[in-house]
């Protein structure tokens, strides 16, 4: 005897008596016939297929991509000061920021201090927007950039001159109703 | 005054019976019932509540108007609300109006995420203002000091700093320039705020209107790691929290410990972390090559300091007082048994017979830190506690300002104690022999030995020290030197081993000068005080260390984070006997003068933020450092140097880890039985009030008194002149007395904030001496003996004795440790 017996708690399968060799055909290719019928009907609408990477898909405006930050318009300060909340609200822990003082001689941003060192570590960000979230003065948004693969980790760090700069739009915005 | 005895009374907070001592204040109270009741300016650590605001509101049964609970003593059969209708509109209204005025600029505040205020508005304020009118403005941001910015706009006027300036330092430079709407904090005449203690002031603020200005902006709360460790920068051994960013220290905190700091830090302590990431810092090991020390490797640096076991016999060392117990430990077996050396040394206050020094260590003599508050008397005997244990300083004043402690002060400088004294005796530099004699007769009754009409300091001080109350602690300091022989006398007058708060207190000239006393880093003992065996030689202690080295008799030197050059006296034989000397191995953090001319080998020495190891306070609290951050660069621990050393020399010390060289150590000092890390924990034990290390401290050897001084190993040493008494000044010339400033520490000049406050050179005169030689304050001085000279400016102290000078040491340049001889001539550069 098998150390383990089942008892009562055997269960016998049921079986559907075997068919014929038409309807065992049917059943073996039936529902491909069925999946076909609905690729035959749309080969006359033409190609869907998106030519990667030469066309891309239109993001929605509230897409999270690669993160900008933002300067005045009037003054052309930095709006970021360096308070670290992002930072905080980061839950990858991938924003680096060190904050100095600015001088009325050297006046990086608008407040009493500034981001010397403000890094976001692409190869981490989970894009969930928390950093735009926590910000108190608008300073990081997200941007519709989605394409940042690269050659090494340390390319992904990305500075805050890199962030800084007006990004090459390379993504379409999908417009209002499209 | 005895501590005060403690009832414990019943009251009812929110419907719950809670038990609390009777009198304690209502918001301490409140936590034995875990209810937590706001506030801004209680913090019993500076002295009565002042109420000022109004965030602690609440109601107690029959008592019609609300009452702050930082002010209401708590009474037996109390019923206290603090959920009321009534208590939380109060609240949010002190929350709404304590923000009508403060700015909302959290993000770059450095307060911003441990900020009082925040946490406060956001528990107990309604979340909204109804306030439309403008915010008061000032002038944003300013230097309160070169350490202390401040922002009056964020100021809630909680009277903490001021009450912390005027109160518990004492320096009485803060205040609240004019009234109402317009008031604000500031200096009476807006000059800087410098002062000793200027940096408590910024832990103090519950807002962020005191910020530190090395640490602005330097991390947020978020960001960075809190480690405990102690301050070995003095023997006040402070409890720290050292603020931690990517491996880098940033600030200092206080962790307080009541029964050592009080929760204070002096602003050495709390701003000189910045020498522990200084460029000038040595953080490799280093070898001297064609007359230069070079960076060299490890093994190659080893390799050189290895040579010492070819000078068996004739090597002599010396520990600094940064050093921890285990090092001073393994530094000692390194001598004694690889080696075969006995000169070693870690005192400052020169020769000591062993029955003396056990006597003065005896755990039943030993007063605690907090003895200070609690004493009748207190005795402040041959050092200045502000430059040699700043803590303590504070401790005195606290004792004297809230429990009626009267206050002696005996020094040969006048003290900045001087104010608070109910008796100052001033006795001549090198005095302290005959004056703590005529004390000692005094104090027996012999009048004709206490003296003539010179000793009526010494007789009114016994009569203060006999009828002033049993509890008298006196606190001394190991610089006295040789007159030290006379202090058990004393204590056995007064009757300080009988009584569990009076006591001895003594402050070594190191920070850790009594753990590496205990430890076994003495010429005479072993480790614990312990007798040498018949066989064993006794040493040579520091002074005769550096004579037998300039003769030739010892040919290699072994320096333990110290630099005789800088730190003891008479530089020029120091510097023979380094030059002379073939090895000279240091362990040293930075290069000065006698460690760049003269090392051989220069070790990359941890700083304390480094350190793992054991300290002793000296009330005999046996502390443990932590690393706070790994070794920067090519430093490694020093009990590891010390344990391959001894490998090198063929001497296994089986040390695999620091905690190892702790057990040792245990082992090796009976009144440590039985210590762990674990019981060390982070505050510590006084090892004096443990039952078992009182009955396993080692008898005396001998009498103390019969005892002249070590037995001697060298040449035959004169008498110490301090016998003979201090010479009268004569020909113009004035006696020389020295000071060691809470500055003067290389530590402090590798920190860039501390740069305003490094010691130079400054002559103390007294005005009638200044008057005479037509020196007026802040002129440039020469400063001159047997053709010996240097610079220094001067400075008019009216408590200065007249025919006398003090001079600075310790410092780098112009140290009063050039002269030797008791008398100088002061004239104008």
């Amino acid at each position: 005897m098998s150390p383990y017996d089942p008892g009562e708690d055997v269960i016998a399968v049921q079986r559907a008596p075997t068919s014929g060799a038409v309807r065992g055909t049917y059943r073996a290719f039936g529902e491909t016939l069925r999946g076909l019928k609905t690729t035959f009907a749309r080969i006359v609408e033409g190609t869907t297929t998106i030519q990667y990477p030469e066309e891309k898909t239109p993001v929605y405006p509230r897409f999270r991509g690669r993160h900008k930050l933002h300067r005045f318009e009037d003054t052309g300060l930095e709006k970021c000061v360096g308070c670290s909340l992002c930072a905080a609200a980061c839950p990858a822990d991938c924003i680096r920021v060190v904050a100095a003082e600015n001088t009325p001689e050297h006046r990086i941003s608008a407040g009493e201090r500034y981001a010397a060192v403000y890094e976001i570590n692409l190869s981490r960000c989970i894009f969930c927007g928390y950093c735009e979230v926590a910000c108190p003065f608008d300073a990081i948004t997200m941007g519709h950039d989605y394409e940042m693969s690269d050659y090494s980790r340390s390319d992904l760090i990305f500075t805050k001159e890199m962030l800084l700069a007006e990004p090459i739009e390379r993504t379409p915005l999908r417009n209002e109703g499209e | 005054m005895p501590r005060p005895e403690h009832h414990i009374i019943q009251f009812t907070i929110d419907g719950r019976e809670v038990r609390a001592i009777e009198g304690s204040m209502l918001v301490d109270a409140a936590k034995h019932g875990d209810v937590e009741i706001p506030y801004f300016c209680y913090e019993p650590k500076l002295g009565n509540p002042v109420g000022a605001c109004r965030m602690c509101l609440v109601e107690i049964e029959g008592i019609p108007k609300l009452q702050t609970s930082c002010s209401t003593p708590v009474k037996d059969g109390m019923v206290v609300n603090t959920q009321t209708e009534r208590v939380r509109h109060a609240q949010n209204g002190v929350v709404e109006f304590l923000l009508v005025n403060h700015p909302l600029d959290c993000p770059v505040c450095d307060k911003g995420g441990e900020c009082p205020l925040q946490d406060i508005s956001f528990g107990w304020g309604l979340g909204r203002s109804r306030v439309i009118e403008p915010k008061r403005h000032f002038v944003k941001p300013l230097a309160l000091s070169p350490l202390v910015a401040i922002d009056r706009e964020r100021c809630i006027l909680c009277y903490r700093c001021v009450r912390f300036s005027q109160e518990v330092s004492e320096d009485y430079q803060l205040v609240f320039a004019d009234r109402g709407a317009d008031t604000f904090v500031a200096t009476h005449d807006g000059h800087p705020y410098v002062a000793p203690f200027s940096g408590n002031i910024v832990e103090l603020c519950p807002v962020g209107a005191l910020t530190s200005q090395p640490y602005r902006f330097r991390a947020r709360p978020w960001e960075i790691e809190g480690a405990g460790s102690i301050c070995t920068l003095c023997p006040s051994q402070c409890n720290v929290e050292l603020t931690v960013r990517d491996e880098k220290v940033l600030r200092v905190l206080s962790r307080e410990h009541d029964e050592v700091d009080d929760g204070w830090l002096c602003d050495k302590g709390r701003f000189a972390y910045q020498s522990i990431h200084a460029d000038e810092r040595v953080t490799a090991p280093l070898v001297r090559e064609g007359g230069e020390l070079r960076e060299a490797g490890w093994e190659r640096a080893l390799e050189v300091a290895a040579g010492l076991a070819e000078h068996k016999g004739r090597a002599g060392a010396l520990a600094g007082g940064q050093a921890t117990n285990e090092e001073g430990f393994l530094l000692a077996r390194l001598m004694r048994e690889a080696l075969a050396c006995a000169d070693i040394d870690s005192r400052a206050g020169g020769p000591m017979a062993l029955g003396l020094t056990q006597a003065l260590a005896d755990p039943k003599l030993q007063a605690a830190v907090p003895d200070l508050e609690f004493a009748h008397t207190v005795l402040v005997l041959g050092c200045e506690p502000l430059d040699d244990a700043p803590i303590l300083d504070l401790w005195i004043r606290k004792g004297v300002r809230r429990r009626g402690v009267k206050l002696a002060v005996a020094t040969a400088r006048p003290s900045a104690l001087d104010a608070s004294a109910k008796l100052v005796v001033r006795y001549p530099p090198g005095g302290e022999h005959a004056f703590l004699v005529a004390l000692a007769a005094a104090l027996a009754g012999d009048d004709q030995a206490a003296g003539d009409e010179s000793n009526n300091g010494a007789r009114a001080l016994a009569s203060l020290l006999t009828t002033g109350g049993e509890d008298v602690v006196i606190v001394w300091g190991e610089r006295i030197g040789p007159a030290a022989a006379q202090m058990p006398a004393i204590a056995e007058h007064l009757r300080l081993a009988e009584r569990e708060g009076a006591g001895l207190l003594e402050v070594p000239a190191g920070a850790n000068g009594r753990g590496l006393r205990e430890a076994g880093v003495l010429p005479g003992a072993g480790p614990g005080y312990a007798e040498l065996g018949h066989d064993a030689p006794i040493g040579r202690d520091a002074a005769q260390i550096a004579a037998a080295a300039a003769a030739g008799e010892l040919t290699a030197l072994y320096l333990l984070e110290t630099d005789p050059v800088r730190d003891r006296a008479d530089r020029h034989l120091w510097n023979s006997a380094l030059a002379r000397a073939s090895l000279v191995v240091a362990h040293a953090s930075v290069l000065t003068d006698g460690i760049r001319e003269h090392a051989s080998v220069v070790f990359p020495a941890e700083s304390y933020a480094e350190k793992e190891g054991t300290v002793v306070h000296p009330d005999g609290r046996v502390q443990r450092l932590r690393a706070a951050i790994g070794h920067p660069d090519q430093v490694r621990a020093g009990w590891s140097v010390l344990a391959e050393l001894g490998r090198r020399a063929g001497h296994e010390l089986e040390v695999p880890t620091s905690a190892a060289a702790f057990a040792q150590l245990v082992e090796a000092v009976p009144f440590y039985a039985g210590l762990t890390l674990d019981q060390l924990g982070g505050r510590g034990v006084r090892w004096p009030a443990r039952e078992l290390s009182s009955r396993s401290f080692p008898a005396p050897s001998a009498t103390p008194a019969a005892e002249p001084g070590w037995v001697q190993a060298g040449a035959p040493r004169p008498e110490p002149s301090e016998a003979a008494g201090p010479k009268r000044p004569e020909n113009g010339m004035l006696r020389l007395g020295t000071y060691r400033s809470i500055w003067a520490a290389p530590e402090v000049e590798l920190s860039p904030a501390l740069h305003f406050t490094i010691a130079h050179q400054q002559v103390e005169l007294s005005p009638a001496d200044a008057r005479r030689l037509g020196i007026a304050s802040g002129v440039a001085v020469e400063i001159a003996q047997n053709g010996r000279s240097l610079q220094g400016i001067a400075a008019i102290r009216t408590g200065v004795p007249d025919g006398t000078a003090f001079l600075a040491e310790g410092i780098a340049a112009d140290s009063a440790n050039v002269l030797t001889e008791q008398l100088v001539e002061v004239r104008k550069a």
